[in-house]
């Protein structure tokens, strides 16, 4: 480990972060953020719901059930950030070749549909009292749909192959033309949804009271810290499911 | 021999290929036709409902029919051989990509753009609507191999085939299909289609600049 430390730190003397592109050195960093972010998800995942569930006023028009913003657009926002690091990440190693993005990208992956999900389900729950309905074709709703397609099309391609690295590149591709996609397909489905239906009234389109602004953005946080850990988590088991061959792995896992 | 005999040669096996293997357009045909039938069975034969529903189903039937075509593209070259040579060409491969898609195009689109006005009838649908929905059926073929064709060279050493490819391959043809239905029933409702026809066009035109270069980087992944 040391040895090949210290190549690199020559090869790329004063870009000390081209040295995190080696799973072996990233592996530690990637336990200490890891960490962090489990205490960070967990306190600002209490501070937020308590906010949230008992500090922010009850919404004028729909009561209580409103409450579920609180989870719903912090994880819509995460379906759609994470797929763009996702396909940061495959583009990252497609170009050069850093078998560590790809595996920081399929790491993103699994966070990343559980996160749609989530948008999906609890905006299924709320749309039954407020809109009287489970499902509704909106624009929005349809196009994190979709979202959750592209990430499972990503995940299984990527399960498709027997050779991991070429699994690896296939499924990079399939996440970049993804990412080309999604803003052609939101557009789309936009303008389908206000062709074909008049636009629903949004919740939220009425200014918010400063607590529930407060609440939702500590759990936007609390989010993002989760999808860190999460991921960074994922990652780990993936280095030492590659890795496990190599020396520096025995010894750090030891 | 230069870029041009290259592709043409490429083009012309694939459509002699094409005209020689009866199944390769008859199937999609036939699976088109029984798709398309299926649906009044499910839903009631009353023509008022079935007029709602024809139009969504005869361009999603022709989608379908299409996608599973798509192995067509490299799967038998790849076992007989010739994908190598194709590959080994000092031509780019995107190009002699563009050539068999091309082909493709123009043998199975002309096929369904045929077949979609034609069942049509089975949904009652004036005459105008069938017409709009072949112009529609006939931009979207292409578009859908295009797109598909990245998926089909990805595929070419991987598991899981047919549900995979439409997995991957059916979720980024849903602007094509919005649009492809929306023209058609622009003209149901006896409004002007212009807006998604142009639109259905330029999806045509952004997928033939940008599917073959991925198309050549997959093919290129998958074959290593």
């Amino acid at each position: 480990m040391a040895r090949t430390e210290q190549q690199s730190n020559d090869k790329f003397a004063g870009r000390w972060f081209w040295r995190y592109a080696s799973p072996a050195a990233f592996y530690p960093l990637a336990g200490k953020i890891e960490n962090v972010c489990w205490v960070l998800a967990c306190l600002l995942t209490l501070v937020g719901l308590y906010v949230g569930f008992f500090v922010a006023p009850t919404d004028a028009t729909q009561g209580e059930v409103y409450r579920v913003i609180f989870i719903h657009v912090p994880a819509a926002w995460m379906a759609m950030v994470i797929y763009l690091a996702m396909a940061f990440w495959a583009g990252t190693g497609l170009v050069l070749g850093t078998r560590l993005s790809f595996m920081m990208s399929h790491a993103l992956a699994p966070t990343g549909a559980i996160m749609a999900v989530v948008a999906l389900w609890t905006g299924a729950l709320w749309g039954r009292p407020t809109w009287g309905t489970y499902w509704v074709w909106d624009a929005r709703i349809t196009s994190t749909l979709i979202l959750f397609f592209l990430y499972v099309g990503y995940m299984a391609l990527a399960a498709a192959f027997d050779d991991k690295k070429k699994g690896d590149r296939a499924s990079a591709l399939i996440a970049l033309v993804g990412a080309i996609n999604v803003p052609i397909i939101y557009f789309s489905v936009k303008w389908w949804t206000t062709l074909h239906q008049g636009s629903s009234v949004r919740p939220g389109s009425s200014s918010m009271a400063t607590t529930m602004l407060w609440a939702m953005l500590i759990m936007t946080f609390a989010f993002w810290a989760y999808c860190v850990a999460a991921a960074m988590h994922r990652l780990r088991t993936q280095i030492i499911e590659r890795e496990s061959g190599s020396a520096w792995l025995r010894e750090a896992v030891k | 021999m230069s870029l041009r005999t290259v592709a043409g040669a490429v083009f012309r096996r694939e459509m002699q290929l094409f005209a020689r293997r009866k199944s390769d357009w008859a199937n999609p045909i036939v699976f088109f036709l029984i798709v398309c039938s299926l649906f009044p069975f499910a839903v009631g034969s009353e023509s008022e409902k079935l007029k709602l529903i024809g139009i969504g189903v005869i361009f999603v039937g022709a989608l379908l029919s299409a996608m599973l075509s798509l192995p067509r593209l490299f799967d038998d070259d790849a076992r007989d051989g010739s994908l190598e040579l194709m590959l080994a060409s000092s031509e780019p491969l995107a190009v002699l990509i563009l050539a068999r898609i091309t082909a493709l195009s123009l043998g199975l689109g002309a096929a369904l753009t045929i077949a979609a006005p034609v069942f049509a009838l089975f949904y009652a649908l004036p005459f105008a609507v069938a017409g709009m929905l072949a112009l529609s059926v006939a931009m979207a073929v292409p578009t859908l191999l295009l797109i598909g064709a990245i998926a089909a060279a990805l595929l070419v050493s991987a598991r899981g085939g047919a549900i995979l490819t439409a997995v991957l391959v059916l979720p980024l043809t849903i602007p094509t299909l919005i649009f492809g239905a929306g023209a058609a029933l622009k003209v149901f409702y006896g409004e002007p289609p212009a807006a998604e026809l142009a639109l259905q066009g330029a999806f045509l035109l952004l997928a033939l600049a940008l599917c073959p270069l991925a198309a050549a980087a997959a093919l290129k992944i998958s074959t290593d």
